[in-house]
């Protein structure tokens, strides 16, 4: 097997007295959609937030493309090849789909210190970045507040993307969206894995953990309990093994 | 993206009551009273611009009038012991700015809500202002050095009317064009999600409110300069039209969100409609209640524009818990 992107090691995370995340072990290897599943309170976002430079961790380390590293900001892990689409948070509704593509990394042209905005290149590059997600919308100045979930995900995408992310995280990407929206969004995780990058994927719908995961990592008590190839696995072992804690 | 009736709906309708007051107002359209609106414009869309500013970073400074008094008191003042016209201006525009950057402090450091900080910076360059005229005014045979920013003509146009075009089209560029304004508009526009994506949100909000401070004091030294004078509450008047063209011009152009095109056409119309009104012989009041009613009446009809409570993301200036 190729070696790990990125590893944690004895990673954990306290809020004062409460232990959200204990001694979790992980490895995510190139080109894989990880799924990490348990019940309500179980520490995945705590997880997450420790791996996207939300929260840093209280104990462990963080190894990235064999080198070890920490992630300052969630910024600071976007600029390092780790980016996380958060639900609605890091959209701003008003502005254009170009401007939140772009945003904090808009193109300038002209003189270095005027930092004059590249509009035109702009959109056609978030043009871009959508139709390689399959997204086709023509007018780039729209609002993304007028899209669809799932178009307003693939713009999310679309920022990771401008940074050429390796690892995008998504803590429960479908869980607003309706039936063919939900449908959208999994099209969206497909082509990113079609493209050879890596998912980390937190859901509770075990239908599309079992569609779409190589492999699922299960929490309970902020303790990783399980980690396997999803191969073979349905909708039904996946909630067995949350409810259980033991591998079916 | 909003239609063209959302978007120049409201500009019609100000073109539509500058041509009714053209029409209809005795006097209105005489060179020396269109020059007269022109001017009162200017100093209104200078200091409503800065108000725009700061609002564009999500932030309300009540503060820009009493700045702009405050400042135009120093103006006159050291005007009055005979300095370089040249310091005057600097130490006027030196003193507004940093009345913004205390603004900046307030918001960014101390986390004190935006609504505060700058009503308590606004009482604080009131007080001063008094204190520095000992609440008279400075009047006087001041040097055209000075009076001719104001007062005077470049190229055949008066240079009022330069600054007003020059301040606009600058703050226009960085608003629109450039990186540090994409940055100051998603600061505004949705917190978190610039922070999340890097942006420098405290440092914008500084910026924004800094910028505010500047141009209430750049207005200071023109209102000063036309009037060779400068009395504690004299930028006062200003205070309420400038907020009122900011949310009018928040109906236009860009409907919901603050705008400089839309800020700067609103005074016009604004102005417009108090001079006209006071041709028309309205009695003094009526101004103020139909300014009262445009500001309301403004944000309504941005809610209703957008078809999205008007302001329903910009909610630093509220109570934070
Ligand atoms: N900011 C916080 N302060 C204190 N406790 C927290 C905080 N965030 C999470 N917790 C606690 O840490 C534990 C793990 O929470 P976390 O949000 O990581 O779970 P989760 O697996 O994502 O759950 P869910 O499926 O409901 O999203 C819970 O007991 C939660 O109450
Ligand atoms: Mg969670």
């Amino acid at each position: 097997m190729a070696a790990p992107l990125l590893s944690l090691r004895g990673v954990g995370k306290n809020y004062g007295a409460v232990i959200a995340v204990r001694d979790v072990d992980l490895d995510v290897y190139p080109g894989e959609v990880l799924a990490i599943c348990g019940d309500n309170g179980a520490g995945k976002s705590s997880l997450i937030k420790v791996i996207s430079g939300a929260q840093a961790p209280s104990a462990g380390s963080i190894t990235l493309r064999g080198a070890e590293t920490r992630f300052r900001s969630p910024h600071d892990a976007l600029a390092q090849g780790v980016a996380t689409i958060y639900q609605d948070l890091a959209l701003a509704p008003r502005l254009s789909i170009a401007a939140n593509v772009f945003m904090g990394a808009e193109l300038t042209r002209g003189p270095r210190w005027l930092r004059m905005l590249d509009k035109p290149r702009m959109a056609r590059e978030a043009r871009a970045y959508l139709a390689r997600l399959s997204v086709a919308i023509d007018d780039m100045r729209r609002p993304v507040e007028g899209l669809s979930g799932g178009q307003r995900q693939a713009v999310a995408i679309s920022r990771a993307l401008r940074w050429d992310a390796s690892i995008i995280i998504m803590d429960e990407p479908t869980a607003a969206l309706g039936v063919k929206e939900t449908a959208q969004v999994l099209d969206l995780i497909r082509h990113l894995k079609s493209e050879g990058r890596t998912v980390l994927l937190i859901s509770h719908n075990m239908a599309d953990v079992a569609a779409l995961a190589t492999r699922v990592a299960i929490m309970k008590s902020g303790a990783k309990v399980i980690d396997m190839p999803a191969d073979g696995l349905g909708p039904d072992d996946i909630g067995h093994m949350i409810m259980t804690g033991r591998a079916a | 993206m909003p239609g063209f009736i959302e978007r120049y709906g409201t500009v019609a309708a100000g073109l539509l009551l500058i041509a009714v007051f053209v029409v209809f107002a005795p006097n209105f359209a005489t060179p020396a009273n269109i020059v007269n609106v022109l001017k009162d414009t200017s100093f209104l869309a200078i200091l409503a611009i800065g108000f725009t500013l700061a609002l564009v970073v999500g932030e309300l400074d009540l503060s820009v009038a009493d700045i702009a008094s405050l400042a135009a008191v120093v103006a006159g003042w050291l005007v009055q012991m005979k300095l370089d016209p040249l310091l005057a201006v600097l130490a006027a525009i030196g003193i507004a700015t940093v009345a913004g950057a205390i603004n900046a402090v307030g918001v960014t450091v101390l986390h004190v809500p935006s609504l505060i900080v700058t009503l308590g910076t606004a009482a604080i360059a009131r007080g001063f202002a008094f204190m520095i005229t000992q609440g008279v005014a400075f009047v006087g045979r001041w040097p055209t050095g000075f009076t001719g920013l104001s007062r005077g003509m470049s190229f055949g146009v008066p240079n009022l009317l330069l600054w007003l075009a020059g301040v606009t089209l600058l703050a226009w560029f960085l608003v629109k064009h450039t990186r540090a304004g994409a940055h100051m508009t998603a600061t505004g526009e949705a917190e978190e999600a610039a922070r999340l994506s890097g942006i420098a949100t405290a440092r914008m909000k500084r910026l924004g409110l800094l910028l505010s401070g500047t141009l209430a004091g750049i207005t200071a030294v023109l209102l000063a300069a036309n009037l060779s004078s400068a009395a504690p509450n004299m930028a006062g008047d200003y205070f309420l039209y400038a907020i009122a063209a900011v949310l009018l011009g928040m109906t236009m152009f860009e409907p919901g969100q603050p705008n400089i095109p839309g800020t700067v056409f609103a005074a016009l119309v604004l102005k417009v409609l108090g001079n006209g009104l006071v041709l028309l012989g309205a009695a003094y009041y009526v101004q103020d209640i139909v300014l009262g009613l445009i500001m309301i009446g403004s944000v309504a009809a941005s809610t209703v524009l957008t078809r999205r409570p008007a302001f329903a993301n910009k909610l630093n200036f509220r109570m934070r818990a």
